[in-house]
Order: C-alpha cells, then sequence, then structure tokens
C-alpha cells in the first residue's frame, strides 16, 4: 500500500477503463495538437464495436489538421453564444447552467477529496472534468484508489445520469466529423460502465 | 456473466477485453496519455500539494462566454 505508487495496486481492467476515461477527457477538454494525433494514429481497435469506434477515430487522426479540428471543437463546444453543444450536466439534467445537479457534485468532489485547482472558476460538472475525476478515482489520484460502490455511486449520480445523452448528441452533431467517432466510443463506453458497475453489485 | 451476484476478477476483467477495451488499444493510449499529460480538466496533483484539477481554456471561454 504505497501512497507514491498507486497505479501498481491497481487491476489491469481498472487501468483499462482509467485509460478510457483519460482519453475521453483528453479528446473533450481541448482539440488535439499533432503529438497526440500521433498517438491516437498508433491506437488499434479489435472486432467489438467499441475497436471498431477506435478505428474510426485513427482514420480520422490521421487526416485531420490541428487547425481544422480546433474550429471543430470550437464550433461543438465554445461558440459564440455557445457552441451545438453545451457538455455540462447541469445544463443536460436541467436545461441550465449552475443548476442542483453541480451542487451535488461539488458536495460529492469534497467528500471524494477533490476539488478545483487554485484559480479556475469554470464549474466542475463538464464531461472533460468528469472523466478526468473517474480516472482519477480509479486510479488513486486524489488519495488510495476509490471502491468500486463508491465510484458506481459517483458515475450513477454524475455520469451516467446524463453523458450517455451527451456522447449520442455528439455523434449526431452537425459539426462532428473527427468527433463523431469520439461521441462513439462515448457511448459505447457509458454502455460498458454501466454494466459492468452492475456485474459488480 | 451479468446473473452473478459477485463478479470474480477475472469475469470482470474478460467482460472488459470482451467489450474492447483490450491491450493493443489501451497499451498505446497509455503511452500517449503518460508522454502528453492532461494540459486539460482534471488533476490539480500532487506535485502542488493539491488534490484538484484545472480547466481548459476552451472551457474557460465557454463558461465566461455563456455568462454574459
Amino acid at each position: 500500500m504505497t501512497k507514491s505508487d498507486p497505479r501498481g495496486e491497481v487491476p489491469e481492467e481498472d487501468q483499462l477503463r482509467a485509460q478510457c476515461y483519460w482519453l475521453l477527457a483528453r479528446l473533450l477538454a481541448c482539440a488535439p495538437d499533432r503529438d497526440f494525433l500521433d498517438h491516437i494514429a498508433r491506437l488499434e481497435g479489435d472486432e467489438t464495436d467499441l475497436g471498431r469506434a477506435i478505428d474510426a477515430l485513427v482514420a480520422a487522426a490521421r487526416g485531420a489538421a490541428p487547425s481544422a479540428l480546433e474550429e471543430e471543437y470550437f464550433n461543438l463546444f465554445v461558440g459564440v453564444g455557445h457552441g451545438e453543444l453545451v457538455p455540462y450536466a447541469s445544463y443536460y439534467l436541467t436545461g441550465f447552467l449552475h443548476e442542483k445537479p453541480l451542487a451535488n457534485l461539488r458536495l460529492d468532489m469534497s467528500r471524494l477529496g477533490i476539488s478545483r485547482a487554485v484559480g479556475v472558476v469554470e464549474p466542475e460538472d463538464n464531461i472533460a472534468s468528469l472523466c478526468e475525476m473517474m480516472a482519477g478515482m480509479i486510479m488513486g489520484e486524489f488519495g488510495e484508489p476509490v471502491d468500486l460502490p463508491v465510484q458506481r455511486a459517483f458515475f450513477d449520480r454524475h455520469v451516467g445520469s446524463w453523458a450517455p445523452r451527451f456522447f449520442e448528441d455528439l455523434e449526431a452533431a452537425r459539426n462532428a466529423a473527427f468527433y463523431m467517432p469520439v461521441g462513439t466510443i462515448g457511448r459505447l463506453f457509458m454502455a460498458v460502465e454501466s454494466e459492468a458497475f452492475k456485474m459488480a453489485a | 456473466m451479468s446473473e452473478r451476484k459477485k463478479a470474480e476478477p477475472m469475469g470482470r476483467r474478460d467482460f472488459f477485453r470482451k467489450a474492447g477495451l483490450g491491450a493493443g488499444a489501451a497499451g498505446a493510449v497509455a503511452v500517449a496519455l503518460s508522454k502528453t499529460p492532461a494540459k486539460a480538466a482534471v488533476a490539480g496533483g500532487k506535485a502542488a500539494g493539491g488534490k484538484g484539477y484545472r480547466e481548459t481554456r476552451h472551457v474557460k471561454k465557454y463558461y465566461e462566454l455563456a455568462r454574459f
């Protein structure tokens, strides 16, 4: 139980889950730069639906120009006024930002010892942050790795309650080209997570 | 498999593998992620003595725009 290297204790399957969350977090936090595109291009999917979605992402990454991805990202998530999609739990669950889902999230974050970095003012309930929180809980980035039942409660409350809809929207978004397979990967992975949590219960 | 009350570690592992989170893809992702740490959302990190996370420029910009 060494705190300095929590990775060694995390089962392989959970490391795979964390990697999937990190991948989504990276893709959704900002448009990928050339380096990250090169890494994506080396991924290899298998014959599963998720594997095929990863292959579609790889194909998209191979032909992508970072400047075009910046523009796509802007149109999807930032926009003038707002983007085509509004990737926040509060918005999806209530139609508004900063509503009760955000307050509930903050409460659970404080219970888990997760807080915003100093100087950050944005709401925590955006999809990239939530994916990063899930990965961090799994891998013990916020202390010890968090037990599955606690992960599940957090997932059900803050991710599973809306992120599947968000990923479906992303998959179907008018402005999504590179991001279409990202939506597919997210949608499929959310279903895998829900099923796995039920298995473990 | 999903009928089982308590999934054994191998059962869970197989489940995720069969779902497509296999080592081929994930291994490469792991390399990508370790080499290019997230500029992104979370993980304020232990180095700063805090647990927390950061946001991106884009998310921040979105938020600023959404407010006004």
